[in-house]
């Protein structure tokens, strides 16, 4: 039981009124010489004992009335659902605490496993209870036991993590673990946590508890979040091939408060030596992308950290990733025979401006190429080759497989028959006839994917419909090939498809300026760019999230390496993928240390940045939210003495208090009267 | 000419308390009496005849003597003299509980010894030989029936000097007395009476046996008739026995007072049944009162 207003009890001191007049009275007995006292006793002295009764009876019946009246003062109400835990059917209770990062706030942990064991004294006797906690995810600690003392030792052993807040999530996991247990009482979550906005969104929300489940919310993270700015994310491009770092990093910082933040200073760390400083300031509720460049980098993997000194939730205000400088890998472009200018003239010209590619390029015609070589190389560009011998189209099929990356594009000199028959079970798509246009007349590339890594970098502009293609193979893609651009007519323009471990892009028409004018368009140099680097890329991240999954590659080693946690454990992880690679969860931000023999490796992992935003959730929309409208969020401790009030409202415990206090004063009353009626008619 | 058969006026026992001496108080009571009742102070209830005196104003007119009136058309009162062989014995009962007043100053005992003074000083200038007896447990003063001068002043004395104390056996005293009291006489008995009636009735039985005449007087304090008490509790005292017991008087009284009722109508049954003139007084009634009602109830004998 809890009270709105336990002041009131002060009032409990009333109650030496009634008894002082009691004692008062009592001790008014005045001893009186009688001689006639022979007939004084004939009289039936049990009145004595009964008017002794009848005094105590009015004076208990006036404390009980005062006691009463006091405690309706005080607004008690029933919270949890202890009143009477022991003669109702003990139904079922899961008991969700929150540990994500926020809860690492201070005290807020041990508060919440605090209200956690008080929910636990609460339930009755042979009440079912059931142990979770979240985060993104859920983990059953302990499935429904009746053992209060195991469900109180998994509560000890909890500690608050370093994931994001997912409620719905939670809730899910909770009604499923509901369905397990059979009982004819209520069902009923005790969800215990700091409630931040993060954690829930009315617009994506689409789980609702059933009716049967009762939901009582124990808000932990008091009324008014401290304020906190949070490093949320950071763009960088995880491998780079020159010394120095020509793209943007930016890093997005957030101030979740509604109070401004002036000089923020912002520490950008390689191999934690600072790099750059900047003083930035934030408005209330403001975002900002703060961006470097131009820096060098190591060769190998480089450590970096975003940092903010702000006083605040530590947490967030350090962002790990890591760049890698890589030595850019042999690649080799295999070109038909030509008399004069090679004809991959503009190729090599736009492959070599740019000296932060992941290849360095050898031109080759076809008939010099020495297949044995191929395997050297990791990329290989068909440049309008025209035939190529059998040999070199089994070395190309091999590469592939193997996991070679090969872009292969057409032109005046390929010859479809020979060339869909040599590297058939590789390309993409098959070439049909080639097309032609007539003079004067040409055909743009459209439906284009923009959200394709080759071609995002023409999202904005659009431009790449600015292309003149004058000549280009139609052909028919393969069963699992995708068409990333086609001309006019629909024909496919760019098609890609993987074989094997490797990976093709057929481009249908030239790369040089025989079948198009985009050799002659500044919509060139990007296209081959990005064509280059997404051919070369690896599936690398800069950074991870907290709970993904990344693979630890075994590279040319025999095993994986061993790896260590940011906090120095080594891990003991054995999950491999089918190639061997080891696959590591990311359970603690920081940097993950990859023991390769020959140079370490890093992997960054981050928190989630939206958990730094601590603003309360709204309840009354989380409440309709989650049960639909027909249930309700009972003991919700944001806004605590509001919540109280309603459920105090809802239970008005005190007109009841009130009205036996004045059925006892009608008591009280009458039997008062009774006696000064004996005494009158005496 | 008729004579006023009530008093004049009665003295508040009260105030006759203040009067220090018990003969100057039975000479005021019986004067005042006396005067009151317009009689003649020479009358008794002796019935010896002593010889004539002219009629005056205020005299009996039962005592004219209609023959000589009728022979000599002269107005005679017959004058009777008192019958010197009377003896009267006053017994005043001296017990504890005789020691009770309430919302008065006068206590049960000394209005029993004003009553006592008042009897003694009539019936000593009736010529009656007067004698007294107090007793509480048993009979500790007995002054024997005397009608000499300076008798008075023995008496006076005596019974300025009772105390109360002691429990009461007033059958025992009574039959005691029956004993001592040899010469028949008038024997008037002043006391609360609290015994049992049975057993009064015996005691009375035995004095008239021996020859006596009786007078009783139950003198009692109005609130042990009422039982009025504001307390909503009292720790009563016993004042013989010093037994005490709480009560609650709103719920005891109505009890109380039938059974005060029930005893004083059982010594009225147990007194009129052995001829003992009764009388219920209580220490509020005037003195003449006590005295006009003693001498009605004597005359009609």
């Amino acid at each position: 039981m809890s009270f709105l207003t336990p002041l009131f009890f002060l009032g409990v001191a009333a109650l030496a009124a009634p008894i002082l007049v009691h004692l008062v009275r009592r001790t008014r007995a005045r001893r009186v010489q009688f001689p006639a006292l022979v007939f004084v006793r004939q009289v039936p002295q049990r009145t004595i004992r009964r008017r002794t009764l009848h005094n105590i009876l009015l004076m208990l019946l006036r404390c009980l009335a005062i006691l009463l009246i006091v405690i309706a003062f005080t607004r008690p109400f029933f919270s949890g659902g202890s009143a009477a835990k022991d003669n109702a059917a003990a139904g079922a209770t899961v008991i969700l605490i929150d540990n994500s990062l926020s809860m690492r706030r201070e005290g807020l942990f041990a508060e919440a496993q605090r209200r956690a064991e008080s929910v636990l004294d609460d339930a009755r006797n042979n009440e079912q209870v059931a142990l979770m906690s979240f985060d993104k995810r859920y983990t059953v600690l302990n499935r429904f036991l009746t053992d209060k003392n195991r469900v109180r030792s998994g509560i000890t052993s909890l500690a608050a993590g370093w994931d994001g807040t997912d409620y719905e999530q939670a809730l899910r996991g909770a009604e499923s673990l509901l369905t397990e247990v059979e009982t004819t009482g209520p069902k009923r979550i005790v969800m215990i946590s700091d409630f931040q906005v993060p954690g829930w969104t009315q617009a994506t929300a689409t789980f609702k508890l059933s009716n049967s489940t009762q939901l009582t919310t124990l808000d932990v993270g008091g009324n008014s979040p401290p304020p906190n700015v949070a490093i949320t994310n950071v763009e960088a491009r995880s491998v780079v091939f020159g010394q120095k770092y020509e793209d943007n990093l930016v890093a997005h910082i957030s101030n979740f408060s509604d109070t401004p933040k002036d000089h923020i200073q912002v520490d950008f760390q390689i191999n934690e030596q600072t790099v750059e400083k900047r003083d930035i300031s934030l408005n209330s509720r403001d975002s900002r992308a703060v961006e470097f460049t131009g820096f060098n980098l190591n060769d190998g993997a480089n450590r970096c950290t975003i940092e903010i000194h702000t006083g605040d939730f530590a947490p967030d205000n350090r962002f790990f990733f890591t760049l890698r400088r890589e030595t850019p890998a042999k690649a080799l472009i295999i070109e038909g025979a030509s008399r004069g200018r090679s004809d991959s003239l503009h190729l090599q010209s736009a492959l070599s401006a740019d000296d932060d590619l992941p290849f360095a390029f050898t031109v080759k015609s076809a008939g010099s190429v020495d297949p044995s070589s191929v395997a050297d190389y990791s990329l290989v560009v068909l440049n309008d080759a025209g035939p190529i011998s059998s040999a070199l189209a089994d070395t190309l099929v091999r590469f592939v497989n193997a996991g070679g990356q090969m872009i292969v594009s057409t032109g005046p000199k390929t010859q479809a028959d020979s060339f869909n028959a040599s590297l058939q079970t590789i390309l993409p798509a098959t070439l049909r006839e080639a097309v032609q246009t007539k003079a004067g007349e040409s055909v743009a590339i459209t439906e284009v994917k923009f959200d394709h890594p080759i071609f995002e970098v023409f999202q904005e502009s659009g431009r790449l419909a600015g292309a003149n293609v004058i000549g280009y193979f139609r052909s028919e893609p393969r069963a699992n090939a995708a068409v990333l651009a086609r001309f006019e007519d629909g024909s496919p323009a760019l098609v890609e498809a993987s074989t094997g471990k490797g990976r093709v892009l057929l481009f249908t028409s030239s790369l040089g300026p025989s079948w198009n004018d985009l050799p002659l368009t500044p919509l060139y140099l990007p296209f081959i760019h990005q064509m280059v680097r997404y051919a070369g890329t690896h599936e690398e991240n800069a950074w991870y999230s907290l709970g993904e999954t990344f693979t630890v590659g075994k590279q040319k080693e025999a095993a994986p390496p061993a790896v260590d946690t940011p906090g120095g454990t080594r891990l003991s992880e054995t999950r491999l993928t089918p190639d061997g690679d080891l696959l590591v969860t990311a359970r603690e931000p920081g940097f993950y240390r990859l023991r390769y023999n020959s140079t370490p490796g890093f992997a960054a992992v981050n928190i989630d940045g939206a958990e730094g935003d601590f603003t309360k959730l709204n309840f009354k929309e989380f409440a309709v939210g989650v049960t639909g409208g027909a249930g309700s969020a009972e003991g919700t401790e944001a806004n605590r003495n509001a919540s109280s009030e309603e459920v105090e409202g809802r239970q008005r415990v005190w007109w009841s208090l009130l009205f036996v206090a004045l059925l006892l004063l009608l008591a009280e009353s009458f039997l008062a009267r009774r006696t000064k009626m004996v005494k009158m008619i005496g | 000419m008729t004579p006023a058969t009530t008093p004049a006026r009665f003295l508040d026992p009260e105030l006759l308390g203040r009067i220090g001496s018990l003969e100057l108080l039975a000479r005021a009571v019986v004067e005042g009496f006396m005067s009151g009742l317009h009689r003649s102070p020479f009358t008794g209830f002796s019935t010896e005849f002593t010889e004539y005196r002219q009629y005056n104003a205020g005299d009996d007119l039962r005592y004219l003597d209609w023959r000589l009136l009728g022979r000599t058309d002269r107005y005679f009162i017959k004058k009777y003299r008192a019958d010197t062989n009377t003896q009267c014995h006053l017994l005043v009962d001296t017990s504890a509980s005789m020691n009770y007043a309430h919302g008065s100053s006068v206590t049960k005992l000394q209005y029993a010894q004003f009553l006592a003074a008042s009897l003694a000083y009539l019936l000593n200038r009736q010529q009656d030989a007067v004698g007294l007896v107090a007793f509480a447990e048993k009979v500790h003063t007995h002054v024997p029936a005397r009608n000499r001068t300076g008798h008075m002043r023995t008496i006076f004395g005596n019974l300025s000097l009772l105390q109360a104390g002691g429990e009461t056996h007033l059958a025992e005293s009574l039959h005691q007395l029956a004993e001592i009291l040899t010469r028949r006489g008038i024997v008037v008995i002043i006391s609360d009476f609290y015994d049992q009636p049975e057993r009064l009735q015996e005691s009375f039985q035995h004095l008239r046996f021996k020859g006596h005449d009786l007078v009783a007087f139950q003198v009692l304090d109005q609130n042990e008739l009422d039982f009025d008490f504001t307390d909503p509790v009292l720790l009563l005292e016993d004042a013989e026995t010093q037994e005490q017991m709480p009560v609650l008087p709103d719920v005891v009284m109505t009890g109380y007072r039938e059974r005060m009722r029930k005893h004083v109508e059982e010594m009225r049954r147990c007194t009129a049944a052995n001829n003992v003139d009764f009388e219920l007084l209580t220490t509020k009634q005037p003195l003449d009162f006590a005295l006009f009602s003693f001498l009605s109830r004597r005359s009609g004998k």
